[in-house]
């Protein structure tokens, strides 16, 4: 099913590997204006995340400890001085990058940009802030357990990813958090430093002073360290069911689907086309909405995206749908057949052309405030693609036209693939 | 979205212009320019809810709110969500106690389409049999997904036993009792009263031509009023003692307190607002400090004061750690709000909440979506100038204000609903 970074189908001529962008620049900086509100915002990623963690959790909590100290200043003093400024300082750890994301008043431009150099290049990994912020990230895992729709998910990224590190929270697991060691953590973001930097600002600010001041601020960053090896690709699964026990009021939480592909894989305009198509869209359009909700009435809950997740390592195509359990079955058989109909039916020009209308009339919308701007020029230069230019993305859509959506639908659409995981309130499960 | 004199300077800073216009059918026009992206939101407040569902037939509202988008004369079931998505545009509605609300988002050169589907729906609804019965188990299936989540089935519980009877203390979405009353008939009445021009308010706001207005006159001015206020909201009785409530549900303690609070434009909400940023926002705050960061009894806590039309609530909110027990949580929390009546806070803290909370509402209003939303909001339930006066009674607030607001509020043991969600393997 998974030929590495091109998965499945067949399909070759996947983008550059990721490993080999690290090298181009040790620190990327992306510096936008932005007029609007008086504000400014402040992302510095690193290529690191759960995906490369030798330990579960590992990731998430060195990102979470950025904040908490620095050999300047402790953790209340930060959270102090930020807040008596009303900055909103956040450090975090995902499954691809951890680092810092600082919103603050325009004024507070300077301070925040110092700030976000301290927190990097100074932070220090104390026992006690490691052992609490361990063990806060533990019992979040057991919050989450009690949401039905997330413990269902769980068991279906287990299906769909194991053994790869997308099968399992962010999290970790309980036991690998609370084992979590300073040095642990410290020796996780040392690394990333030594790998690649990402520091986009914007907001009301000079662009040219901002940027010369970024590289100035940054200009120590350690030598460059060995990358992390690359997790191996998914391999995908079997069709296969699973049943989770869930503590949910007379309701069954279906997951449905399959593996496609990377966010960089040639088909992922068709994708993201196709997604729209069949339910990622405005309202209760899209096939599955359409059926599941507006004309069966069986969820209030239903939708569907081909590229869940889909990042340096393969997305996913999944059909979400809460219903009765009573009703379940026939739920599940009513989104296998839209499935269908969409691999052996073809689409509409109608349909495509309200799809590629909707995700361009989006644009605008993703681009409205210095947040928004800051967070997509970093993933912009995350995956090295011209995701802040939306001219080069309404050519993506624009070249694709509906033999090519649907030759994309036959390639990555396997409605006889389908992992399916059904959460079912304990007793019927 | 801070057009007059506030003394707060940061708000100077924020883009656009706003007006007001009142058409001859009593419909409330609000234009909002503001050109920082080719944008358009429509946002069309009614002045309908929960508050005004008539008893046995909670949910009507939102019931009502779902048919808006399942037919009318000229937009078919589905079609008004295929034409948004056609033009690229976005749009959702939602309801509460006190109104409901319909937005659209789109591009600067189409927003007209939103305006032709509002009138069209204001002049009448389809109303089908088959489709009320088919929206009837969707909304079933909506009050499931809501009582599985540990926390919103609390928030129900704690919200019902603090207003008692009162409307404001039943769910939006109905019981399933309550939707078998209501039918096409029930739903069609709602609408005839309430969605009319002269209940409603409709904010533009974005990247406007010159002729907004001119537009909004076109496609709504010809809508009859309908002449009828609303029924004022009468007084809850809240509880005079500490009530305490237990669920058992997951495995995780989640304790929620809900205590008497004043309206939204009362003024002593500011000071509220205040104290509840002072208690639980930021890691500075002094739930956090106490039950998170230093005492580490717990995941999270936080403090929320409502802003309603009629009376509200103050909420906390935390979630216990394994190894921390509710009786560590519940008696931290109550010395906290103990501590806060009894000493009036220090300049420092007072001065930092204030700024956490000017700062959190310059970006809570960023877009045009959030600037529209909220002029609909204080048009809606208050006035335009209820946001501003907000603020700058916030602004004004000192520590010993803020210690007479938490002597009258702060007292569980006046009043209030404690609630726990506790494991069901405990």
């Amino acid at each position: 099913m998974s030929d590495g970074l091109a998965v499945d189908g067949g399909v070759a001529e996947a983008e550059r590997p990721a490993a080999a962008l690290l090298a181009s620049e040790r620190l990327g900086v992306r510096v936008r204006r932005v007029e609007g509100a008086p504000v400014v915002a402040l992302r510095v990623w690193l290529r690191s995340g759960a995906r490369v963690e030798s330990i579960p959790g590992q990731a998430l909590v060195a990102g979470r400890m950025l904040a908490e100290g620095t050999r300047r200043r402790s953790w209340k003093r930060i959270a102090d001085e930020a807040e008596a400024r009303g900055m909103i300082l956040a450090s975090f750890g995902g499954f691809e990058v951890h680092g810092l994301a600082i919103d603050a008043l325009a004024q507070d431009l300077e301070l925040a940009l110092g700030w976000a150099a301290e927190l990097l290049l100074e932070s220090v990994f104390p026992e006690d802030r490691t052992a609490w912020l361990a063990r806060q990230a533990a019992a979040e895992l057991g919050s989450l357990a009690d949401q039905p729709e997330i413990k269902t998910a769980w068991g279906f990224l287990e299906q769909l990813y194991a053994p790869h590190p997308r099968s399992r929270p962010v999290q970790g697991d309980p036991a690998s958090l609370l084992a979590l060691t300073p040095d642990d953590l410290a020796g996780f973001h040392r690394r990333a430093l030594g790998s690649r930097v990402l520091v986009t600002a914007a907001g009301r600010l000079d662009e040219d002073a901002v940027e010369r001041r970024v590289r100035e601020l940054f200009a120590a960053l350690p030598p460059p360290a060995p990358p992390w090896p690359e997790p191996a690709a998914p391999a995908g699964t079997e069709p296969r069911r699973r049943l989770v026990a869930v503590e949910a009021e007379e309701q069954a939480h279906l997951y449905l689907g399959h593996l496609t592909v990377p966010r960089r894989h040639p088909d992922h305009a068709a994708l993201e086309l196709l997604a729209v198509i069949l339910g990622s869209g405005t309202g209760l359009t899209g096939r599955i909405p359409t059926r599941i909700r507006e004309r069966e009435g069986l969820a209030y809950s239903a939708h569907a995206q081909t590229l869940a997740g889909a990042g340096l390592d393969a997305g996913r195509l999944v059909a979400y749908v809460a219903t009765a359990p009573a009703n379940a079955d026939r739920a599940e058989q009513g989104v296998v057949e839209e499935l269908r109909r969409l691999v052996e039916g073809g689409i509409k020009e109608a349909e495509l052309d309200d799809a590629r209308a909707y995700l361009l009339g989006r644009e605008p919308f993703r681009r409205e405030t210095a947040r928004q701007w800051a967070d997509l020029l970093a993933e912009a230069e995350h995956y090295e693609l011209p995701l802040e230019d939306a001219r080069w993305r309404a050519a993506r859509l624009a070249e694709l036209d509906r033999t090519a959506v649907e030759e994309a639908a036959r390639r990555h659409v396997r409605p006889d693939d389908l992992a399916v995981t059904i959460g079912l309130p304990e007793g019927d499960s | 979205m801070r057009r007059g004199t506030a003394e707060v300077d940061v708000l100077r800073g924020l883009p656009g212009r706003i007006g007001v216009e009142r058409l001859g059918n009593g419909l409330t026009v609000c234009l909002l320019e503001n050109r920082q992206a080719p944008l358009v939101t429509t946002a069309l407040w009614y002045r309908a809810g929960t508050r005004d569902e008539a008893r046995g037939q909670g949910g009507t509202a939102h019931f009502l709110e779902h048919m808006m988008f399942k037919g009318s004369p000229h937009y078919g079931p589905g079609e008004i969500d295929r034409r948004t998505q056609a033009l690229g545009g976005a749009n959702n509605a939602f309801t509460s106690h006190d109104a409901t609300a319909y937005y659209f988002n789109f591009a600067a050169d189409r927003w007209g389409e939103a305006l032709a589907i509002e009138a069209d729906r204001m002049a009448g609804l389809l109303l089908d049999a088959e489709e009320v019965a088919s929206e009837r188990q969707v909304i079933l299936e909506e009050i499931a997904m809501y009582d599985s989540e540990p926390w919103d089935a609390l928030e129900m519980a704690v919200q019902r036993r603090l207003f008692g009877g009162h409307v404001y203390g039943w769910p939006v979405l109905g019981t399933a009792a309550e939707l078998e009353a209501i039918g096409a008939a029930e739903l069609a009445a709602f609408h005839g009263r309430y969605y009319r021009p002269d209940n409603a308010v409709l904010v533009v706001g974005g990247d406007l031509g010159p002729d907004a207005l001119a537009a909004v006159e076109r496609a709504l001015g010809g809508q009859p009023a309908a002449g009828r206020g609303r029924t004022p909201v009468a007084e809850p009785t809240y509880p005079t003692e500490l009530v305490r409530l237990e669920r058992r549900k997951g495995e995780v303690p989640r304790l929620l307190l809900a205590l008497p609070a004043p309206p939204g434009g009362h003024p002593d909400h500011a000071p509220l607002h205040l104290l509840a940023t002072l208690l639980g926002s930021g890691r500075t705050s002094r739930l956090h400090r106490a039950l998170v960061d230093e005492g580490q009894l717990c995941v999270w806590a936080s403090a929320d004061v409502s802003e309603s039309q009629g009376p509200g609530q103050l909420t906390l909110a935390a979630e216990v750690v394994p190894g921390a027990t509710p009786a560590q949580v519940e008696a931290e929390l109550l010395r906290q709000l103990a501590l806060l009546a009894a000493e009036p806070p220090a300049e420092g803290e007072v001065a930092r909440a204030k700024q956490l909370a000017l700062a959190d509402w310059v970006f809570g209003h960023e877009r045009v979506h959030q600037q529209a939303l909220a002029a609909g909001f204080a048009l809606a339930l208050f006035d335009l100038d209820h946001l501003e006066r907000e603020l700058e009674r916030l602004a004004a607030v000192g520590a010993e204000r803020l210690l007479e607001t938490a002597d009258r509020y702060l007292r569980p043991e006046r009043g209030g609903v404690l609630g726990w969600s506790l494991p069901r393997s405990a």
